[in-house]
């Protein structure tokens, strides 16, 4: 499936939007509505109005990078149950002594690992382009400990889910697009993430983005579970068509 | 090495398999017959252990594919009716991935002897998607084999293939039955059934007969031999009528000149029939023995059946 030229142009275009979004979302935004912006009040004191908004707009990368992992993990996860069926290498597959949290692990590691590598070089590419556009000295006010919590704990922590999710949703409908429709309950949640921010309504410290990921990272265990649970292989088998 | 007692399977309220009894010895070749919807595949994914019975009892090789499925993947391979594969992969590829979830193999090994065996060593590194269709059913077999087997299920492996492509597979299926490997063969191929199969099971849902095909007929069809006659003279039919090994005799409709006469045992009674005529004046011109095939015992079975 990695080698789909489609699902490889998907992996490499969301990023790029991604950032594209971030960075210029960080350099049009603060000139027009730098003032009174609710989330950036408390941030980066001794800079004025438009920096205080950039620096609250940049940190939210660490929140908006979460749709990577999110969608590429949940593409990968719902093809990878439903592609096997469509290309009837599940029946065979089935008929090897492997176990369903065996098949489902691999699957797993097959979907986050990626997802995880460009969440991680997207986020390395932001932090080198917002140096380039000048914004570097912002960065003191950015990256710190809520930064790397967010980006290598939440990250695979979400990346999981999102995998999690598209495997239950995969192993239970009939075609790639029904069970990618449970993408939608990740990625909403994460633009929640940011509206809170942004209106100034929750600060992720980095005690309450550790809670989060710990959170999170409960949850991915009882949908794995879940995951291993529901997958039947008697119905797939059958309703596969 | 294969036993089922009173083994069913319904979906809902439609029945699939309904009491199927039966067993294989190992070594064995048994072809299941049955049209469309007969609950073939059904009967091989419950032996290979990947859907559960509603009831009766089966064992494969020793194990309880409901129970021990783990165990049963082990012993058993399958070659399902469309050979699936990553056509992205080479065929190599393909195959060191399925080898590598058996425990304890030499999966290099496994591959390179496998593809030597089937003649697909040249095409190794190519990728699947650039394989006929009879190089693709020759690669799922190698596939199937790739952990030694004891007992192979294999879902119409000739299906679709060039009549020289299927002499090929039906050779390597005798071949590896020859290695005490026991062969569930799911076949609409009647010709192939009776060619290669010890033992043919007819089912439709429920088992209908079982049995060599030599039995098979022996149990629908009397033994019968056609006489054409270039004369034959008034009486004859009568005479022939009173021999005690003949069960009856029937002129053929708009053929005066040719008899079937059903006969304890062709081989035995042949000759005697032939010296009966010649002695009432008929003058034969040939005698053959009305030969039924599988695909007469079938249809005659199926359609009773229905």
């Amino acid at each position: 499936m990695a080698r789909s030229p489609s699902n490889l142009l998907f992996v490499l275009v969301i990023p790029l939007l991604l950032i594209g979004q971030a960075t210029l979302l960080s350099w049009i935004l603060p000139r027009f509505l730098a003032v009174g912006v609710p989330g950036s009040s408390t941030l980066a004191e001794g800079l004025g109005d438009v920096e205080r908004f950039r620096v609250l707009l940049l940190d939210q990368f660490r929140f908006f990078v979460l749709v990577i992992p999110a969608m590429v993990a949940n593409v990968f996860a719902t093809l990878s149950i439903v592609e096997e069926k469509m290309t009837r290498t599940l029946e065979p597959l089935l008929a090897t002594p492997v176990r369903t949290w065996e098949l489902l692990l691999g699957k797993i590691l097959s979907g986050a690992i990626p997802a995880l590598a460009v969440t991680w070089a997207s986020t390395g590419i932001f932090v080198l382009l917002t140096i380039a556009l000048g914004w570097g000295p912002l960065l003191q006010w950015v990256i710190g400990a809520s930064w790397y919590l967010s980006i290598f704990l939440l990250t695979p922590a979400v990346s999981i889910l999102s995998f999690a999710l598209g495997v239950i949703g995969s192993s239970r409908a009939g075609d790639a697009k029904g069970a990618q429709n449970l993408a939608v309950l990740v990625v909403l949640p994460l633009f929640a993430l940011i509206a809170v921010q942004v209106i100034g309504l929750v600060r992720f410290t980095p005690l309450l983005t550790l809670v989060l990921s710990v959170g999170i990272t409960a949850l991915d265990a009882v949908l794995l579970r879940l995951a291993v649970r529901l997958f039947a292989r008697e119905s797939i088998l059958i309703r596969w068509r | 090495m294969i036993h089922t007692e009173n083994l069913s399977r319904r979906f809902g309220d439609r029945v699939a398999v309904d009491c199927l009894s039966f067993d294989v010895r190992a070594g064995q070749i048994l072809g299941l017959l049955g049209p469309n919807g007969a609950g073939k595949t059904t009967t091989i994914r419950m032996l290979a252990g990947m859907i559960a019975p509603s009831s009766g009892s089966l064992r494969v090789g020793g194990y309880d594919p409901s129970k021990e499925p783990e165990c049963v993947h082990e012993i058993v391979g399958l070659l399902t009716e469309s050979p699936g594969f990553y056509e992205r992969l080479t065929a190599e590829e393909n195959l060191s991935y399925f080898a590598r979830f058996y425990e304890g193999i030499d999966v290099t090994g496994a591959v390179d002897r496998n593809l030597e065996r089937m003649g697909l060593s040249e095409r190794r590194r190519d990728r699947v998607a650039t394989f006929s269709k009879g190089m693709k059913q020759r690669l799922a077999l190698a596939r199937s084999l790739l952990h030694g087997p004891r007992v192979l299920f294999l879902d119409e492996p000739t299906a679709g293939l060039d009549p020289e492509a299927a002499r090929d597979l039906r050779e390597l299926i005798v071949e590896l039955s020859g290695e005490r490997r026991t062969v569930l063969l799911c076949t609409h191929n009647l010709t192939e059934a009776e060619e290669i199969c010890e033992r043919i099971a007819i089912f439709r849902t429920e088992l209908i007969a079982i049995g060599t095909p030599a039995a098979l007929r022996e149990e629908r069809f009397c033994p019968t031999v056609r006489v054409r006659l270039a004369r034959s003279k008034v009486g004859l039919l009568d005479a022939l009528r009173d021999l005690p090994f003949v069960q009856a005799v029937e002129a053929e409709p708009g053929d005066g000149g040719l008899l079937s006469v059903r006969v304890d045992d062709i081989d035995r009674d042949r000759p005697r029939l032939v010296a009966r005529i010649v002695e009432h004046g008929g003058e034969v011109l040939e005698v053959a023995e009305d030969r039924k095939t599988l695909e007469d015992v079938y249809l005659a079975l199926v359609r009773e059946e229905a």
